[in-house]
Parts: C-alpha cells; structure tokens; sequence
C-alpha cells in the first residue's frame, strides 16, 4: 500500500489501523457501512515522518535524549531529567515551521473540509489517534478554527507523544524514546443539540424486535455516562412505530467548552421537552438496523443531532459496536442456535 | 445356474451410476477386508435407507443423505446434494422445527431410542433358537432385518442431529475462542463423560481385579485365553470367577465383535477368548490404570476449560454458547456409545439369528457349515427357509463364496471416478455437500506440514498430550496382545472392542480420523495423545521404533533412525 501523508476518513478502514490510529480507522469504518460521521481527514505516521524528518527535529531529539541519557536514566529518581526532556522535545516539535509542502497539503484538506461541511473556518477537534493506546498521548484540542491554528494543533498533537508520562511509559517498556509516530484526527466538531444512544435489542429482556433510544440535549457523555436520566423511546423494528415514550426530567447537559467539555443547566423552557423529534428517532432506529443487519448482531450505537443541518444531514455517528444484552428464556437461545445451526448449511 | 446380485438394484453400475454421481468413494473404515454378502446386503440396505430418512426426518437443507452401492465386497458411498436454491429454503423452514428436540431433550431422546432398542433385542433373543419351529426361525430372521432396519433410522437420525451440533460448536469455537477441533483445549471440553462403552470396559477390568482377589492370577498368566475355560473350571474359585464371567458377558458384554461392521466372527459371548484375554493382558501388565479416577481427572479438567473458555465469552452469548457446548458434549459420548446399544448390538444379533438358520439348514442338509448362511442373502434364505430339507443352497453358496475369496485376494477399488473428473473435484463435492458426517467423521482435517518442527510425520491433533514411546503397528485385534505398557499403537484406525487397550498405550497414531472418529474420542477420555489423518502412519512407522509423539503440534519424531 503506497502510503499517503493524508487521508480522508472514508478512504480509510481497519486495514490502516497502523498508519492512522484506531480511532480513525473505526471512523472510516463507519462511513463504509454508509453512516454519516462528522467530517474530518487523518495525518497519518508518514506525516509525522515527513515533518521529522524534513524539519531536522528526527536527529534533534535522538541528540536530546542522548543528552538526557548518557549517564543512565532511572525512571524513578530521575524525574526531573524526564520532565526537562519531555519540554525540550515538546518546545522543539511546537516550535519548528510545518515543512511548506505538508502545510499546503493540510490548508488544502481543511479548505475541502470547509467547503463539504459548508462552514467557514469550521471548528475541529485536533485529536491524537495512535494504532495502539498509550498513557499520556490523549491529547485533545477542541474549537480549533482556521488553518494556522489547525497547523499549530496539529504539531501540538505530536509533541504530545513526548509528555513525561509517554516517555516514562516507553523506557518501562523498552521501547525507543525518541521515535514515536502517531497520527491525527482533525475532525469538524459536532454543535450537538441533542445526543444519544440507540440499542437495536431491549438489554434487560433481550427484545430482538425492538430497539431503544436514549437521549439528552448537548452532547453524548451525559447519556453515556449514565450519569442523568434520559429521554427514551421504544421502536418496534419491523412496524417501525413508537410504542413508548418516556421524557425526563432533563436538568443537566454536557457542552463543548474551550477546555474540553463543561457541565451546564438545561434552559427551563426545554427541560420536559423530547429532545428528539419522532421523524428523528425513526430515522435513527433505520441507519441502525442496518448496521445490525451488516453484523448479524445488535448494535449498540452513539448518535448526534447537529443544529447547523436541516434533517436528516442534522443526524451524525460516532461509534458502533455489539450491543450487550440478556436473552429473555430458554425459547430465544434455542431459536437463536438454530439460526447458527442454519447458517453452517449456507456456507 | 443364475447367479443373482448380492444386493439387488444397488450393485455398482457405471452405465447408470455416474449420471447420479461422477464419484463414488469406497467406505474403506467399514469395508475392508471385503463384506461377506449377506452383511453387504444389510449395510447397503440400510445404511443407505437410514442416511436418507435421518436427512429427511430433520430437513438437512443441503444434503437428502448418502447413496450407496455395492461392488466386490465393498460399500461405495455418493452424496445426495440439494442444488435447487429455493428447495433449500423450504427444507430451511422444516429443519427449524425438526431440531429442536435434540436442542430440548437430546438424553431423553436417546434413553427412549435405547428403550426401543434393547426391547427389540430382548424379544430375539427370547426365542429358543435350538428348539424353535422353522417358521419360528424365519420369523426371528424377518424380525431382525426389521431391527437392523430400524437401528439404522435411528443412528443416522441421532448422528446427523448431533454431529450438525458438534460442527458449530467447532465453528463458534473459531469464531469466539479462535480454537478448533484440533485444539487440546477444545478436546477438554468435550472429554470426561462416562458412557455405555466405557462401562462395558471398565466391568473388565473390574473383573481382572476380582480374578487377582480371588488368587487365579497364576492361572490367568500361565494359560492361553482360549484355553482359559478349561482351566478355570476344575477349581470352586474358578467355577466361581467363571459364573460372574459369563452373566457380565450375557448382560453386559457379550454382544459385540471384533469387527464392527461384519457379522463373520464370533460375538464375545459365543467366544470368550478376547475378554477372557483383556482380563489376562490386565493381570500380566498391572492393572494399576483406574478407569473411575481418570474420568473424574478429566472432568474436573473439562469443568476448568468450560470456565476458563466461558471468562473469553462475552455476557450477552454466554447463554446461548452454553446451550451450544452441551450439544457438542453430547456428541462426544454419543459417538461411542452409540456404537454399544447400535451397530455392536444389532449385528450380534443378526449373526445369532442368521446362525440359528444355518444350523436348521445343516441339520436339514441344505447347507454344509452353519456360517456358509452368510454367503447368501435374505431372498435366498427365504427360499429355504420354511422347507431347508426341500432345497439344496451349495451350488450358491460355493459360487458365492468363490466370489467372495476373490475379493479378498484382489481388494476393492478405493473409489469410481467417471473419466476426466478429478479427485480434488470429487472431495471439493464432499465439503460443498455440508454433510456433518461426511464433515466429521469420513474427511477430518488435513494435516498441515510445520517445516520448521522438522518432524519426521505430520497429522491433526485427535487428543492432547507429548510422549514417547515404542512403535507397534496393529492392523488387527489379533495382534492388540503384542501391546507393553507405554507402547504407541499405529493403526490405520481404531475399532470398538480395542477400547481397552487403551488402558495401557501410552498413545495412539491412526492413518485415518476426524474429531469424532473412535481414536479421538477414546484417547482423550483415556487422557493418552492421539495423532490422525498422517495417511501415512502405517507405512512410515515400524515395530521397534522409538517416537516422540506431540499431539499438540500434530507432529512425530522418530527417534532412533
């Protein structure tokens, strides 16, 4: 595979789980089975690579780490050392000019960007997306707007792979210190107005025919968390009607702030109000029996309602996976077997 | 004279048989040596009927059973594959219905299939045969065509059934665990469960032991196993030892022979003599193995492996993969004990209800030697069988039996191939078919070769285990006496009645095996490794050799070259 500096997220799969990080790859994942993620592109480890390399900062660092290294390096007296370390790294990363040739390719990328989602100067999160995870590389930066910043971010990212923590973690587990590429996920910010969850299987009893979603107004976590009571809508799949509504109470909601996310009073006016309109909650339950039907199992799937779109471009995925779930008796197992039984003759 | 078919309507005809089928495999496991043509006419028969009303009774959607023909002593197999797509759904709908109960109440199904079964068998043996009328004597012959006919619905029902089970247990294993049948891993999970077999076994050794209590040990290694009667009888312990003998082997053990698939060799109860010497093999080598504490070894094995697999399965399938894993165990003792109350059973009793016929006929001089009744079939006994003093039989039995001498000498062919058709076709046919059993138990893994073991013979994994050992290759029971405590016993493949050798080899090699062949499943509740499918085993391997068996990897090393 000829490697790019930069991707598209539906160029990519988990074949490139290596060169773009897990996170990116599940994205492009998403956006094979026809889902609509927020839009965004990925910097892979050649970037990463290229900037090193063309900057001088690849030999800079072995040289600093030489430097720290050369009389030893005791993970747990030399903290100090470690921290200087990490600094100088960071500094050097953040501080060199994006090599022309990768900064064009970036500007030309986010102006694509700008131009599909149809907003200037987009806001993105700047996130790091490493093939595997690692301690101290969680670095996160939302509300990055205009290319410079986005440039400046990007190199941010990198530098994080040289927190204290990364390299503490790297010696205990020998692996280089001065070599550690990861990829970046710029991905246009979701300005949630609603977000939630949809099971296509009721968990506790374990309903194949029906689905569940589960809602709050801003953003995802606070559904995820579990941390409020939600919206919630029952959906019978094949009919496709609601067969039960229940509309909490909501108090709380998680928004995006400049430092990450922030806990803020859900307006008055709004409070016992759904948070999804029924034309929305069918539409949800429709994308994700799909998905279900791709797998062959229920899914367990995030979802947001963007107020910037008109439906349903409003409605935008951000993970799937297996829905866990308890079977209802004895009846449903046997059925369910029997289905696996079927399929061995239809290999 | 005419001379007519062994098996009327199903001798194996190229002019016809390739428009069904452009293979035909030979069962070589069954059918070799040759089948005397009365046991060829039973299997192919019935064999044939019970595979196509197992399939059908339980909708198999790709596959209506097996075809069979017969042709020099030999059984010739083809699959019956469903093409129509939309047929397929149909027999789909029906097969959701059909599996249930092995899903719901397998043990229950089976307990009430034994139940038949051994009424069946009770109420042939009722009959006197040395006192009985002619008529009663034909009736008894008639009764137990009917019985194999039945056996054989039964087998293939519960085998199609279950085996469908056992290949997505294989498949989920993949699937969730990354495990297949070639894993020890999932060998524990379906070893340690007692069965009619075993408990046929361990009434064996449990008399080997009493012979040691009651002071015969000296008798037993001083006499040969034919002579042991004799022997035995002029003391009380003797008398004594011999009455327990005799009822294990009317009750118990009596009714099965050597080969499984012949009725030409004496069953256990008419001669005693290999009982009598795995009671002597018991006492000359040490009885030390203990049946009872081996199994409760392996279960509490198999309780480890089912917990430590059910910690890798996720909540949500844990439910549904239990149901699945039971159904696989299931498969496992049901693939020996079926052979007790089944195929061991039902042919004993056609022999004795064929011999019954035979002494008749000698008596009435039609016949010259009881057992030339197995040179003829059932249309031919039935001419006989009211009048025999009416009919003279030899000039069909001698041509029969010249027959069957030749097929002998010259073998049978391995399989019928029409010209241009290829044996990767042929077996790419069989795996399309899905047939469980065809899966399972005639094609089994191909052995992959690991360059980098450098071992001198590959195989599969049939059970678990490393060991050394020395070779003794044994291509009959005759030659099972030869065997030393630790010894690895290479075969083309395995039959019932070795199962108490096992006891004392420290391993096993088959040229020949899947996961629910004999060896497998014998070695592992054995707990000995077992290698299969080397093709090759029995050529490569010679007495004398010492070997290294890792079942793990499926490898062999010869260690003195």
């Amino acid at each position: 595979m000829d490697l790019k500096e930069i991707y598209w997220l539906d160029e990519l799969s988990k074949e490139h789980n290596d060169i773009v990080g897990k996170k990116c790859a599940n994205l492009g994942e998403l956006v094979k089975l026809g889902l609509r993620v927020p839009y965004g592109f990925a910097l892979s480890v050649k970037a990463y690579e290229t900037f090193m390399e063309q900057t001088g900062l690849k030999e800079k660092v072995v040289q600093i780490v030489e430097k720290e290294t050369k009389a030893g390096l005791d993970v747990d007296k030399d903290i100090d050392k470690m921290i200087e370390m990490s600094a100088n790294i960071r500094e050097a990363i953040e501080g060199y000019d994006m090599p022309p040739d990768l900064a064009r390719q970036i500007g030309s990328y986010y102006t694509e960007l700008q131009r599909k989602v149809g907003i200037a100067d987009v806001p993105c999160a700047v996130r790091s997306s490493g093939a595997v995870s690692m301690p101290g590389q969680m670095e996160t930066y939302l509300n990055v707007k205009g290319e410079s910043e986005i440039i400046k971010h990007v190199q941010k990212v990198w530098g994080s792979a040289f927190t204290t923590r990364a390299i503490v973690f790297r010696i205990q587990n020998n692996m280089p210190i001065s070599w550690a590429p990861i990829g970046v996920a710029v991905i246009m910010m979701i300005e949630a107005r609603s977000a939630g969850v949809i099971l296509t299987v009721l968990p506790t009893i374990g309903d194949l025919d029906r689905a569940i979603v589960e809602g709050n107004f801003g953003l995802g976590e606070s559904v995820v968390s579990g941390e409020i009571t939600p919206d919630s809508f029952v959906v019978h799949k094949h009919e496709m009607n609601i067969e039960s509504r229940s509309v909490a109470a909501k108090t709380k909601m998680v928004v995006y702030s400049d430092a990450g996310t922030t806990v803020e009073e859900v307006p008055l006016e709004f409070r016992t109000a759904p948070c999804v309109d029924d034309k929305e909650i069918l539409e949800i339950v429709r994308v994700a029996k799909d998905v279900e039907k791709h797998f062959g199992n229920p899914q367990d799937m995030e979802w947001a309602v963007d107020k910037r779109f008109g439906f349903p471009e409003n409605i935008f995925w951000v993970q799937a996976r297996g829905a866990k779930y308890t079977k209802k008796d004895a009846r449903k197992d046997e059925e369910y077997v029997i289905d696996l039984m079927l399929q061995l003759f239809r290999r | 004279m005419k001379i007519y078919d062994c098996v009327p309507g199903l001798e194996f005809d190229e002019s016809v048989d390739f428009a069904i089928s452009p293979c035909w495999f030979q069962d070589a496991t069954h059918s070799v040596p040759p089948w005397t043509p009365m046991f060829g006419w039973f299997w192919i028969n019935f064999c044939r009927h019970g595979m196509q009303y197992g399939a059908e009774l339980l909708s198999l959607p790709t596959v209506k059973g097996w075809d069979w023909r017969f042709k020099d002593g030999a059984g010739y197999l083809a699959l019956l594959i469903v093409k129509d797509p939309n047929e397929r759904k149909a027999r789909e709908e029906r097969f959701r219905v059909a599996i249930k109960p092995f899903i719901e109440d397998f043990g229950g199904m089976w307990q009430g299939f034994v139940g038949e079964m051994v009424g069946r068998y009770e109420k042939l043996k009722a009959l006197d045969l040395d006192e009985a009328t002619n008529i009663q004597l034909l009736n008894n012959f008639e009764e137990t065509i009917n019985t194999c006919r039945r056996m054989w619905e039964i087998h293939m029902y519960m085998m199609y059934g279950v085996y469908t089970a056992f290949v997505l247990f294989e498949q989920m294993t993949k699937q969730l665990l990354g495990i297949d049948d070639t894993s020890p891993q999932f060998h524990k999970l379906t070893s340690g469960f007692d069965n009619k077999s075993f408990q046929v076994d361990k009434g064996l050794f449990d008399l080997a032991k009493k012979a040691q209590a009651m002071g015969l040990k000296d008798v037993f290694l001083s006499t040969s196993a034919s002579n042991m009667r004799n022997a035995l009888k002029p003391s009380q312990k003797g008398q004594e030892f011999l009455k327990v003998f005799d009822d294990f082997m009317e009750k118990e053990a009596g009714w099965r022979m050597e080969r499984m698939a012949e009725i030409n060799v004496p069953t256990w109860l008419e001669d005693p003599a290999p009982a009598l010497n795995v009671i002597k093999m018991g006492l000359e080598k040490g009885i030390d193995y203990n049946l009872d504490e081996a199994r409760k070894k392996l279960e509490a094995e198999r309780i480890a492996a089912e917990k430590e697999v059910l910690e890798k399965i996720a909540p949500e399938q844990k439910s549904w993969f239990k149901m699945i894993l039971k159904l696989a165990q299931n498969s496992a003792w049901f693939s020996e004990e079926h052979n007790h109350y089944l195929d061991l059973y039902t042919h004993a009793m056609i022999r004795r209800s064929a011999l019954g016929l035979g002494k008749r006929f000698v008596k009435a001089g039609t016949i010259d030697n009881p057992e030339d009744i197995f040179f003829i079939i059932p249309d031919e006994v039935r001419q006989a069988g009211i009048n025999p003093d009416m009919f003279n039989l030899r000039p069909l039995i001698n041509r029969r039996k010249a027959d069957w001498q030749g097929w002998c000498e010259r073998g049978s062919a391995p399989m019928f191939m029409k010209e241009g058709f290829s044996i990767e076709e042929a077996m790419k046919g069989l795996v399309e078919s899905l047939d469980p059993i065809a899966l399972k138990v005639v094609v089994g893994t191909m052995p992959v070769a690991r360059p980098g073991l450098k071992a001198d013979l590959f195989g599969v994994c049939g059970s678990p285990g490393v060991i050394e050992g020395k070779v003794k290759v044994v291509w009959s029971e005759s030659e099972l006496s030869k065997i030393e405590k630790g010894d690895i016993l290479v075969a083309p493949t395995t039959s019932p009645s070795w199962t108490p050798v096992f006891s004392l080899l420290g391993g096993v090699i088959v040229d020949r095996g899947a996961s629910l062949s004999h060896a497998a499943i014998v070695g592992r509740e054995f707990g000995i490794p077992v290698v299969m499918n080397t093709f090759e085993g029995t050529k490569i391997l010679k007495d004398g050799m010492t070997v290294r068996l890792d079942a793990n990897m499926g490898a062999i090393y010869i260690l003195n070259k």
